[in-house]
């Protein structure tokens, strides 16, 4: 000692006594980040860490996978089955045969009554990717509706839909590897220190090794935006008038890949006629961002050796959505950026199982990226299960976003709703009310039974969450990682595929449901055999060794594959790829004299989606406990709202009451509000969908601001809303 | 020792780099170079007596922290809360922001900060307990949670908000640098699980790779100054010249003309918001609600107990017989009991007041350097004096078998020492609150206050006793009044002097202490113009009084309005002087380490959720 004691107590630290150290991989977001749960001589999950080896973290975590051992036992969990006649009676706790029986009960009388379509099916991104091509076996192949789909609508839906446009198919072609060979990155409606932090620290360490430009489009000055070289804060919803106008500076200055576009793409001719529109001045007047600044980026995205972009909501959750992704890969075709390292259009995923669910759920079609639309496909999947080719429908059904409306009008009056909450994450929670109430059944399959829209339900299966399970998740790169079991469920929880499995054998079919995951995993790997999204080189203990997987990986693959389209060649039928024109239509709410604001939502770090998770773990939420907004300083005291008190928020859908926190990270005419919150800002979003992937636009729609006077009673309300 | 796992990563590991021998404050970095007996001792970590290979264990180690970089992810808050079992409601390590600019020219400064294993660590010197050791090993100042009572005040002095008061726990702890992974050459949990390239540790003065700077202080950050903390910093984008916070401190930090970049050139200005006058009475309330009682008893019983003594010693040389125990043969003992029973009451509640009261007698571990230990054994001193002086006085025929002349000069010995330590006390008390991280209190008008109460309350209490046995008895209570109104009038003018003058030094010197002064006249605008009116009033009533010497029922209602004033006055003073302190703290965020969210979730309610993070009730 220096000072203080000659006699110490040792020193004492908190040791968790972990025995056991099992390979999972976390069950928040799509990073993919490859986690050891620590276990004690009890067998209890004390603790959690990154995986030393495991390239995509690198031993690191984000907050949330810190403490993600906590989740086996946080409150609100489900512990048993429950049953209710009507929504507003009270719960009775039941078998899992008797949920199970009625449930399968109640789909073949509405079916019986109302035709097979009138049962309806939403799933997630959150569950295992053989639970997703178990559900889908069983949506498509046994229960036999066409309007099931999954909440991956209101976050990867635009991604997927504009690669299939223009590539031809879904699949991410580059990976986090090619921050270490870009020349220049453009992040457009992204913000990864906030929503990807983990694949901040991988942009972060190859910026640290070799710098290149980072351009970031925002409207808000994200921590990304200011760590960018070029900061666009461009006027929300014009990102297609954007990405237009650099093609048109790229095409008209002759800075394209002429040779690569040649021989690569198709519709040149139409693509050219558009962007010759979009001249930089007559841009700038659409999406604030001014000429000079429209050729500076676009000559430095051009010029660069290899230039790659990432996109998250900001680009999926708009009206243009699709249009937006279509755009970016426009401009990395005409650049010749796509499967080169470095060179790559990167949608950075939400939801840790979203690709799973877009490869092998048959939510949009049917597994490993085939099409309800191909008879070729219907009959390949329909012999592999053992089920009459024709009792698939020739085209898919209905998307998440006009399910829901389907109930409104009475087409669709039973819904099975699984790892996803609507009342929460659903624009217009008053419409959403009053169409939920119409069901005449509702069962609700959720790791935790104080999700709101439990409020709505008839049953409630309550299902094992992350690790209480065995399966895998795809990440943003396309690499399959696996979870091993950790703990037992939760008191009676299930994982969903026992679930699955089990309302199966309620229903007459031919086909076969294998016992565990690792069966369907072995289906899955039969299916995709030759195909571009090939998994049959993949075991488990191939995956847990490498630390995951990228596919394809093929049986005789030694590695798995960074990159796709390497070759130049796509997955359409010319095996070009298109360069698609996007005419720019702007129909969207628009600030004007009675809502004068922009309305933006977003994620924060500490929270994933409704909070359902996050909420409950106290080092968590105790970041944001409760609903807040970004507002500007300078507009907070025009209208006389104070920093830290609550304010009311009128739209012409409803209103919601937040607390204030100003800054100008928000320009003069936006305010940001975290989308987390159950009653808040959902109350307020118009989401109008986007036509193509059916998207809602979260993100853009105008809204009004008053201060409160009863300070007290905004606080009463606010509580009220929170249960968790 | 600490598990190295496989495969761990290389950024994991501390560098084993050259330093330079002394750091910027001159101090040795080789922490044995003086005393090489320090070396090869083991750290006992959890009862483990090996000890560590690292190759640097005897440098002084310290954080370094790219302000560029930090991106507020909160993983190395988390990673620290997770391997130390924290529960929501504290943490060893946080991040706060200032932010400056205007859309989209926006810059958000995030700051992570810890402990700081500050070269003079006014924890350690505080703590009266000695819970606080800084090793030769890496430097780490560590605490003890076992040997600490809870009282909190490592938390008022140190400028980080590094010690956690933990009120579920009774105790304090904090940052132990994680110093089982040091032994093994790790650097801490917080540092390796950073996302940004914001967060590293290494040998203090050691510049990591692809860094250039090393300075020691970046906007928000407290003066180095005070403790010489060891954390090095690099900051060299261009921040806007003013940067404010988002928490409810009324802060701001403006770049001096030069707009030099690096340390100190930053002030901290008062951020005035346009708050209006309120009264938040309720907010007056706090957890140091028993020392506002307790100071001012102790105060007062100090004050009575002189008077009394002094007029017993001196009064019959002045003619001034009317309070004595000849006087007041039952009225005199009965009050030096009541004034030692008050003061017992006073030392119970600020035992109480501990998190773990039943460790008192820790309290004289740390005379040496802590104010804490020197006040408690100064009154202690004081209360065994007083009350041996009461017992000889009171049965004085108790001691009729000490030999002549004995039971006087004992008489006079106690009497006279609990005269010297009564006002030394005070003046040990008032040394508890000169910290420079708190310049709201770091004035001599805290001095001037206490000597102030000593002499206003003193009388009070002397005038309470003895003039109403004077009334009910129907004497005059001139000559009373006349003894004490002097010293009465003296303690209510001393004590408005240093207000005055108190407020125009804090004016004057900008920062927290100005900060607090900005709340004094709005959050509790009207509660401190009452204050000050009461004050003024006592001081013209008294001294009206005395000048009239006013007798008679009218006069004797305006004795007990003063009375009431001049007690209301010192209580609401002492309150405020205990929740308007703003520390020189690091600034939080919008919800954590907010004190204004804190009170909010309090009041309404969403504290009660543990998942919020903020402990329901702190009193």
């Amino acid at each position: 000692m220096l000072f203080g004691r000659n006699k110490k107590n040792p020193i004492k630290i908190a040791d968790k006594g972990v025995v056991e150290w099992k390979y999972t991989t976390c069950g928040y977001c799509s990073t993919g980040c490859s986690i050891e749960v620590g276990l004690d001589k009890k067998g209890d999950a004390v603790t959690s860490r990154g995986v030393a080896d495991a390239d995509v973290n690198r031993g690191k975590l984000c907050l949330k996978g810190i403490f993600e051992h906590e989740l086996f036992k946080s409150a609100g969990r489900g512990r048993v089955p429950l049953m209710r006649k009507k929504r507003f009676d009270e719960f009775k706790e039941a078998s899992w045969d008797e949920a199970l029986d009625k449930t399968a009960s109640e789909i073949k009388r509405i079916q019986e009554k109302y035709g097979r379509d009138s049962f309806a099916i939403v799933s997630t991104g959150q569950i295992m990717t053989e639970e997703f091509y178990t559900l889908g076996k069983l949506a498509r192949g046994v229960i036999g509706t066409n309007n099931y789909d999954g909440n991956t609508t209101l976050c990867m839906s635009s991604a997927a839909s504009g690669y299939k446009r223009s590539f031809g198919s879904d699949g991410p072609p580059g990976c986090y590897d090619d921050f270490e060979h870009t020349d220049c990155l453009l992040a457009i409606g992204s913000n990864l220190p906030e929503q990807h932090p983990v694949i901040y620290y991988r942009l972060k360490a190859a910026m640290e090794k070799k710098k290149f430009p980072l351009i970031v489009v925002d409207p808000r000055v994200t921590m990304l935006a200011q760590m960018a070289d070029i900061h666009l804060p461009v006027t929300p919803g014009t990102d297609v008038v954007l990405l237009n106008s650099l093609a048109h500076v790229i095409i008209k200055e002759g800075l394209e890949d002429r040779a690569y576009m040649e021989a690569h793409t198709s519709d040149i001719e139409s693509f050219e006629k558009l962007v010759a529109e979009y001249d930089p001045e007559s841009a700038s007047r659409i999406c604030g961002i001014d000429a000079d600044m429209i050729r500076h980026v676009a000559r430095t995205y051009a010029k660069a050796g290899a230039a790659m972009t990432i996109w998250t909501m900001g680009i999926n959750q708009s009206m243009h959505g699709s249009d937006g992704v279509v755009g970016i890969n426009n401009l990395n075709l005409i650049t010749g950026n796509i499967g080169k390292p470095g060179g790559t259009s990167l949608s950075i995923t939400g939801q840790c199982n979203a690709m799973g669910t877009r490869e092998w759920s048959s939510c949009s079609g049917l597994p490993g990226y085939r099409a309800l639309e191909n008879a070729e496909h219907r009959k390949e999947i329909a012999e592999f299960w053992n089920v009459d080719e024709e009792f698939f429908p020739k085209e898919r059904g209905l998307f998440m976003t006009d399910i829901f409306p389907a109930i409104e009008t009475g087409q669709i009056k039973g819904l099975w709703i699984i790892a996803t909450n609507p009342m929460t994450s659903m624009t217009n929670t008053a419409r959403m009310r009053k169409i939920m109430e119409k069901l005449d059944f509702l069962v609700v399959q959720d790791a935790y039974e104080d999700v709101e829209t439990n409020e709505y339900s008839h049953v409630y299966f309550p299902a094992a969450v992350w690790a209480e399970k065995e399966g895998c998740f795809t990440n943003t790169e396309r690499r399959v990682n696996l979870t091993r079991n950790v703990v037992e469920p939760f008191r009676e929880s299930k994982p969903d595929f026992w679930i699955f499995n089990e309302m199966a054998k309620r229903f007459d079919h031919s086909v076969t449901f294998p016992e565990n995951t690792e069966g369907a995993f072995n289906e899955m790997r039969e299916l995709s055999k030759g195909r571009m999204l090939d998994y049959s080189g993949l075991t488990y203990d191939k995956i847990e060794e490498k630390r995951g997987i990228q596919w394809p990986f093929s049986e005789d693959a030694e590695e798995g594959s960074p990159r796709l389209y390497t070759d130049g060649e796509f997955q359409h039928a010319d095996q070009k790829a298109k360069l698609i024109p996007l005419p720019f239509v702007d129909d969207n709410e628009r600030p004007c004299d009675d809502y004068p604001f922009w309305l933006n939502s977003g994620r924060v770090v500490e929270h994933f989606h409704t909070r359902t998770r996050t909420g409950k773990v106290g080092n968590l939420n105790k970041f944001s406990p409760t609903p807040y907004m970004e507002m500007n300083p300078d507009a907070a005291k025009k209208l006389g709202v104070e920093h830290g008190s609550y304010a009311r928020l009128t739209t012409r859908r409803g209103d919601a009451v937040v607390m204030v926190q100003t800054t100008q990270r928000v320009s003069p005419n936006m305010v940001f509000v975290p989308f987390h919150f159950h009653e808040c800002v959902n109350r307020l979003a118009l989401g109008l969908l986007d036509p193509h992937s059916r998207q809602p636009a979260f993100k853009q729609c105008a809204v009004k601001i008053e201060p409160i006077v009863n300070q007290g009673a905004a606080a009463v309300r606010n509580k009220a809303a929170r249960a968790y | 020792m600490f598990k190295v796992r496989e495969k761990e990563p290389d950024y994991a590991f501390i560098p084993n780099v050259d330093s330079p021998e002394l750091n910027q404050y001159g101090k040795s970095i080789d922490l044995i170079k003086e005393c090489e007996d320090l070396a090869g001792k083991s750290l006992n970590i959890n009862g483990d007596s090996s000890i560590g290979e690292n190759p640097n264990r005897y440098k002084q180690h310290g954080f370094y922290f790219n302000a560029d970089n930090c991106i507020s992810c909160h993983a190395c808050e988390s990673a620290c809360s997770e391997k130390n079992d924290l529960p929501p409601h504290l943490a060893y390590r946080a991040v706060g922001y200032v932010e400056g600019g205007t859309y989209p020219n926006y810059t958000r400064l995030n700051i992570s900060m810890a402990c700081n294993h500050c070269d003079d660590p006014v924890c350690l010197k505080g703590c009266p307990t000695r819970a606080y050791t800084k090793f030769a090993e890496y430097g780490a100042v560590l605490q003890d949670p076992d040997i600490c009572f809870g009282c909190g005040y490592c938390t008022w002095v140190c400028p980080y908000n590094a010690p956690q008061l933990d009120m579920t726990k009774g105790h304090v702890h904090k940052c132990n640098m994680c110093v089982d992974r040091l032994e093994v050459g790790l650097k801490p949990a917080c540092v390796a699980a950073c996302l940004g390239s914001a967060l590293d540790f290494g040998v203090i003065e050691t510049t990591p790779e692809n860094r250039d700077q090393l300075e020691t202080s970046i906007p928000g950050f407290p003066s180095p100054d005070i403790t010489n903390p060891n954390i090095r910093f690099e900051q060299t984008k261009t921040l806007p010249r003013e940067m404010t916070r988002t928490d409810s401190m009324p802060l701001r930090y403006e770049q001096d003309e030069q707009g030099r970049l690096g340390e100190n050139s930053f002030h901290t200005k008062v951020h005035e918001t346009g708050k209006s006058k309120e009264w938040n009475l309720a907010k007056l309330r706090s957890r140091e609600d028993p020392l506002v009682v307790f100071t001012l008893i102790s105060q007062g019983v100090i004050g009575a107990f002189l008077m009394m003594f002094l007029s017993s010693t001196f009064g019959p040389m002045l003619g001034f017989t009317e309070l004595s125990i000849e006087y007041y043969p039952i009225a005199f003992p009965i009050t030096l009991f009541a004034l030692l029973g008050l003061e017992t009451f006073a030392l119970a509640l600020s035992t109480m007041h501990l998190g773990k009261p039943h460790r008192f007698y820790r309290a004289f571990n740390n005379l040496k350097y802590s104010p804490v230990s020197r006040e408690v054994a100064s009154i202690a001193v004081f209360f065994n004096l007083f009350a041996a002086y009461t017992v000889l006085t009171v049965f004085s025929g108790l001691f009729t078998w000490l030999p002549t002349g004995w039971l006087q000069s004992l008489q006079t010995i106690m009497g006279w020492g609990a005269v010297v330590a009564g006002p030394v006390a005070l003046y040990f008390m008032h040394s508890i609150y000169r910290i420079k991280a708190r310049p709201f209190w770091n004035h001599w008008q805290v001095l001037s206050s206490f000597y102030g109460s000593m002499f206003s309350l003193g009388a009070v209490i002397v005038l309470i006793a003895f003039g109403s046995v004077a009334v009910f008895e129907g004497q005059s209570i001139l000559p009373l009044i006349n003894y004490v109104a002097l010293p009465l009038l003296a303690g209510l003018v001393i004590e408005g002097f240093g207000l005055v003058r108190h407020r125009s030094d804090l004016k004057k010197n900008g920062g927290e202490g100005a900060a607090s002064y900005y709340e004094q006249i709005t959050t509790f605008g009207k509660t401190y113009l009452l204050r000050n009116a009461l004050l003024f009033a006592g001081i013209v009533i008294v001294t009206l009084l005395m000048l009239l010497q006013a007798e008679g029922a009218v006069a004797l209602m305006l004795w007990v309005i003063a009375i009431l004033t001049i007690v209301s006055a010192a209580y609401i003073g002492r309150a405020l002087f205990y929740v308007l302190v703003i520390p020189t703290t690091m600034p939080g965020a919008f919800f954590w380490r907010n004190k204004g969210f804190q009170e909010h979730a309090r009041e309404t309610g969403l504290a009660d959720m543990p998942q919020v993070g903020v402990l329901p009730d702190i009193h």
